[in-house]
């Protein structure tokens, strides 16, 4: 802005002041007398002051100006009643933190796109679709087909998350086990990803050949903590598995994989898997064989929905032509951060219920801050009076108060951005103890959506706290109020309707935190209460990956049964047995499409059912009994018929009325015989229903792609065991290191995460909650009985007992209170529905399970009715509602109790 | 005199309009407010009822524009008074303000007599 020699007031009135002279003289010089002459030319100006006004105002917008007046009044008020400032400040700093915080996380997990790829938003992912509709990874040859035959993808990508044992030499040959995606060769250049230093694969590298392409493209971290980020690492080699990997690149800073959420390390071509991780080469041909994560990049101008039909139709011909394996299948394109794989498909369900919590507590606080502001507009009547009757438009009170809870909102939401960062860490917490956590990466940097977010929050909290009192103040009746003598004790009916409203509100907002805390709490304890069908006690679970190692098939069969017998000599040992999956893990649990003789399959039935390998003393380590035929032996070798054992819901499901002992089952090929049935247990997760299940003999049916878990039960505490197998396992092979050692019955926790996850947050912020809804009862109820004064010393007057007047103000307040819990009571039934039908999934395979365990499960208005009828749902409901009858009558008594104690002449002189 | 006739046959000035009236007035020299009043109302025949408030701070707004600028002075009886005087860029102002109140009261003469289009 230039400067400008501005003209004075007292400029332009000198001036107007010679007009007024010079006017005079004039209409005297005509004829007037000098006294009718100085009337005239004054009358003929007109309004002089006005004139003054707007010269004053000229150039400058006057909203601006006024807003300006507003801001600095409403400082001025903060000022005064700093008490009440920190107060609806602080409230609403921890409603919004907690907002933004949970937003900023949805922000990492589902919003924030890919980083560090060229234009994430045309990648989609990949998902193959099974005949029951859930999503399953792809196989290679399936990969092959999306690749060669889909016309509006610029390209298809395919990857496996990995975990590497790498040995460097500067380390001391130290094992580490680093993570990594096994990728085809093209998944550099669909996700358009330029190295910082060196080069990424190659076309002639993107070729499907087994065992052609020892390099690695490592991680920019990696590149610095092993490296030095020294550009020399470029042409050494990486001993990843053992066997010797040539870096080639270095990806650039920002790119960590291709999943959200998680921070890769190491990328290599698939086509190594045979050698790195004794993958038989025929697996790769093998379209059961699914575990590649499918990602692709849309050609341009092509809608998701046109390349999606692209690859339905593809697909479904591919189902036809290889109806051995993929009958029924099809596959789909999703948005990546809608896939089941990896973290984000956890983190969604927990986050929508974080979300709705923290939208409850900002909605409390707001409802606290409204009350403070309807208090403090009361008291300010005679101020606002005065204001209307000197001239102000109520348009511009309305404006006043709400730049004042615009301001208080403005000052909160800063308090709370600065408060983000510091919980935004806490997300690290929700997710489960396992490797997986060191692989979380997130960016909770503030950014333009959440800085957005925060602001719409902000108007939101000062509109939804300033309006009340705002209203009231436009409907303030001027007259009435002068004529009242500045008395401010008769409350209007409007004003009393407003008041009754809010305690309302806040009645059912407490009501829908503490129910929702309690019912999460219940479903929490429930599940915990689940029997697993197991023993987990005592039991210590170790992890080898020797398949890393360098170990062929059999070297790891021989290794597992040399340490099983060294183990088993240990003094304290009772049990020793190893295992592909474990139980109740936080880990993907896998199927095999089996054929059963004398069931006839319906079309499109799923058939794939979970299983695991065992060794033979795994049963009985477990304390899984069987309930009939036998359990494997020593006698079960490679060279004798397959057998199975199969649990109890297999048997009812596909054994009706007869005998499964002696059955024949296919499946990888081969035709097994059922010899055992076993007692039903919990698998994946503690409250599923019961699953048909199978186990197969670790010696008949252990491949290369399956994982090793080992379980010693001791005598005593388990973790004792862990330096005896240690030393075993060192004199059996030092190269060879045990990992994640851990007691079954702490790893099993993991399955219960979600759920533990949902509880404590409720918990949590429904502690928060409530205690802020009890905090704003109490400050709606203290007001509004402390505005009645007058009322009260009226009736005391006239001679009413000081307990009669309690009991009428107890009571008036108690039927308010029954108003909000009938409210709160609809608005969490409600609620609940909805959250019962979020589930959460963990890893992968399709399984998932609901947060909110509900042991009936009627649809409808019955289910409606069943969740109120339900007995410890109807406990749940009581007890919240008696807790806030409670809070109601402490915080409507005390003031009464004040007001009938003072004396009548006192209360009718206050004010 | 300003408020002493009927007032029902003046016309309120169009916004806008008393601006290109005041530069009118000062094409010929430089004339203090009370005078540029006077001057419009007179040489409108009496028909402009001019709002002295206005004027002022309408004056006020061409000097904001730097379309006129003014100094004290002393008046013809002797009384101090602000003296306006037409800038350049006020002058071309003025001249293309004119042209195109020309065009627009043919236009509208055109359009509320119809009958001399056609004669």
């Amino acid at each position: 802005m230039f400067h400008r020699k501005q003209r004075s007031a007292e400029d332009f009135a000198e001036e107007i002041r010679s007009h007024l002279a010079i006017e005079a003289d004039q209409l005297a010089s005509e004829g007037t007398s000098q006294q009718e002459a100085a009337r005239r030319a004054r009358v003929a100006f007109g309004n002089k002051a006005a004139a003054q006004e707007r010269f004053r105002l000229r150039g400058r917008i006057v909203w601006f100006e006024n807003l300006r007046q507003d801001l600095r009044f409403a400082a001025r008020t903060m000022f005064r009643n700093p008490g009440f400032t920190v107060l609806a400040i602080l409230t609403l700093a921890l409603g919004i933190a907690v907002s933004t915080t949970a937003f900023t996380w949805i922000d990492a997990v589902l919003l924030q796109p890919l980083s560090g790829v060229a234009d994430p938003s045309r990648l989609v992912t990949l998902e193959s679709i099974a005949p029951d509709g859930s999503q399953i990874p792809n196989s290679y040859p399936d990969y092959i087909d999306f690749r060669d035959r889909l016309k509006l993808l610029s390209g298809v990508a395919v990857t496996r998350p990995n975990a590497f044992t790498v040995t460097q030499s500067a380390n001391d040959g130290r094992a580490e086990r680093v993570w990594g995606e096994l990728v085809s060769g093209n998944f550099f250049a669909v996700l358009g990803v330029q190295p910082q230093l060196g080069r990424v694969f190659t076309p002639a590298e993107y070729a499907d050949t087994p065992n052609a392409f020892p390099l690695v493209v490592i991680s920019d971290r990696f590149w610095r903590s092993h490296f030095h980020a020294d550009p020399a690492a470029i042409g050494q080699t990486l001993r990843v598995n053992q066997h010797p990997l040539t870096i080639i690149g270095v990806a650039p800073p920002a790119f960590h994989g291709s999943m959200p959420v998680t921070a890769y390390d190491l990328w290599i071509p698939y086509m190594q898997q045979p050698i790195l991780n004794g993958v038989q080469e025929w697996m790769l041909r093998d379209r059961h064989n699914r575990n590649m994560l499918g990602i692709v990049r849309l050609a341009p101008g092509v809608t998701l929905p046109r390349a999606r039909a692209e690859l339905d139709s593809l697909a479904r011909y591919m189902a036809v032509a290889n109806a051995d394996v993929s009958e029924g299948m099809t596959a789909t394109l999703l948005p990546l951060w809608q896939s089941p794989h990896g973290p984000q498909g956890l983190l969604v369900g927990p986050l929508r219920i974080l979300m709705a919590v923290s939208l409850l507590v900002l909605l409390i606080v707001c409802a606290n801050v409204a009350n403070l502001l309807l208090a403090r507009a009361t008291a300010r009547e005679k101020e606002f009076t005065a204001r209307l009757a000197l001239g102000a438009g109520r348009f511009r009170l309305v404006r006043q108060l709400l730049t004042e809870s615009l301001l208080l909102a403005a000052l909160g939401s800063a308090l709370g951005l600065a408060a983000t960062p510091l919980l935004a860490h806490g997300l690290k917490l929700l997710m489960p103890p396992s490797e997986l956590s060191s692989l979380l990466s997130l960016n909770t940097q503030l950014n333009g959506r959440i800085l957005a977010f925060t602001l719409g929050l902000c108007c939101l909290a000062a509109l939804a706290a300033g309006l009340a009192p705002a209203l009231q103040v436009s409907r303030m009746n001027l007259s009435a109020k002068l004529n009242d003598g500045g008395r401010s004790g008769s409350a209007g009916r409007a004003h009393h309707r407003l008041r009754s409203t809010l305690v309302c509100s806040e009645v059912a907002l407490a009501l829908v935190a503490l129910a929702g805390a309690g019912l999460f709490s219940e479903s929490f304890r429930q599940t915990l209460h689940i029997d697993p069908g197991f023993s987990p006690d005592h039991v210590l679970l170790s992890r080898f990956y020797l398949n890393t190692a360098g170990y062929s098939l059999q070297q790891r069969k021989e290794f597992c049964r040399r340490l099983e017998t060294a183990m088993l000599s240990a003094p304290g040992v009772t049990n020793v047995a190893y295992s592909d999956g474990v139980p109740l893990g936080f880990e993907p649990s896998w199927w095999e499409e089996l054929d059963i003789q004398g069931y006839a399959r319906t079309r499109g039935e799923n058939m794939n059912i979970f299983r695991n390998v065992i060794s033979p003393g795994y049963l009985d380590l477990m304390h899984i009994p069987i309930v009939a035929g036998r359990n494997f032996t020593a006698a079960d070798t490679e060279q004798t018929q397959p057998v199975m054992i199969v649990s109890q819901a297999f048997v009812h499901r596909f054994f009706a009325n007869r005998n499964p002992l002696g059955a024949q089952v296919h499946g990888w090929g081969k035709w097994f015989r059922i010899v055992g049935v076993a007692q039903d247990s919990k698998y994946h997760y503690l409250n599923e229903p019961a699953t048909p299940y199978f186990y197969v003999d670790f010696r008949q049916l252990y491949r290369e792609d399956e994982s090793l878990a080992f379980y010693v039960r001791t005598k005593g505490d388990p973790d004792t065991a862990l330096a005896v197998l240690r030393a075993q396992t060192h004199a059996i092979d030092p190269n060879v290191n045990v990992f994640d050692s851990v007691p079954l019955a702490e790893f099993i926790g993991a399955s219960l995460y979600p759920q533990r996850v949902a509880a404590s947050l409720m918990t949590v912020l429904g502690s928060i909650a409530v205690l802020l809804a009890a905090v704003g009862l109490y400050g709606v109820m203290a007001f509004s009985v402390a505005q009645r004064t007058q009322e009260i010393g009226v009736r005391m007057a006239l001679g009413a007992e000081p307990r009669h007047v309690q009991r009428m103000i107890l009571r008036q307040s108690l039927a308010l209170t029954l108003f909000g819990l009938a409210a709160g009571l609809l608005l969490t039934l409600a609620l609940t529905q909805t959250v019962s039908s979020i589930t959460v999934t963990n890893s992968a395979q399709g399984a998932s399970t609901p947060l909110l365990a509900n042991s009936a499960n009627p649809a409808g208005s019955t289910r409606f009715l069943a969740a109120l009828f339900n007995p410890t749902h109807l406990a749940i409901y009581t007890l919240s509602a008696i807790f806030l009858c409670g809070i109601t009558c402490i915080a409507a008594w005390l003031p009464a109790r004040r007001a009938s104690h003072i004396d009548p002449m006192e209360a009718l002189r206050c004010d | 005199m300003p408020t002493q006739s009927d007032d029902s046959d003046r016309i309120a000035l169009l916004q806008g309009t008393l601006d290109l009236l005041i530069l009118k007035t000062l094409l010929f020299g430089a004339v203090h407010g009370q005078g540029i009043a006077r001057s419009i109302q007179h040489q409108s025949e009496e028909t402009f009822l001019v709002d002295h408030g206005s004027l002022y701070l309408a004056l006020q707004r061409l000097e904001d524009q730097k379309l006129i600028s003014a100094k004290w002075g002393v008046s013809e009886n002797n009384r101090k008074a602000r003296f306006y005087t037409l800038t350049a860029k006020g002058r071309k102002e003025l001249d293309t303000k004119t042209s195109q109140w020309n065009r627009l009261t043919r236009a509208m003469g055109l359009i509320l007599s119809p009958q001399s289009e056609e004669s």
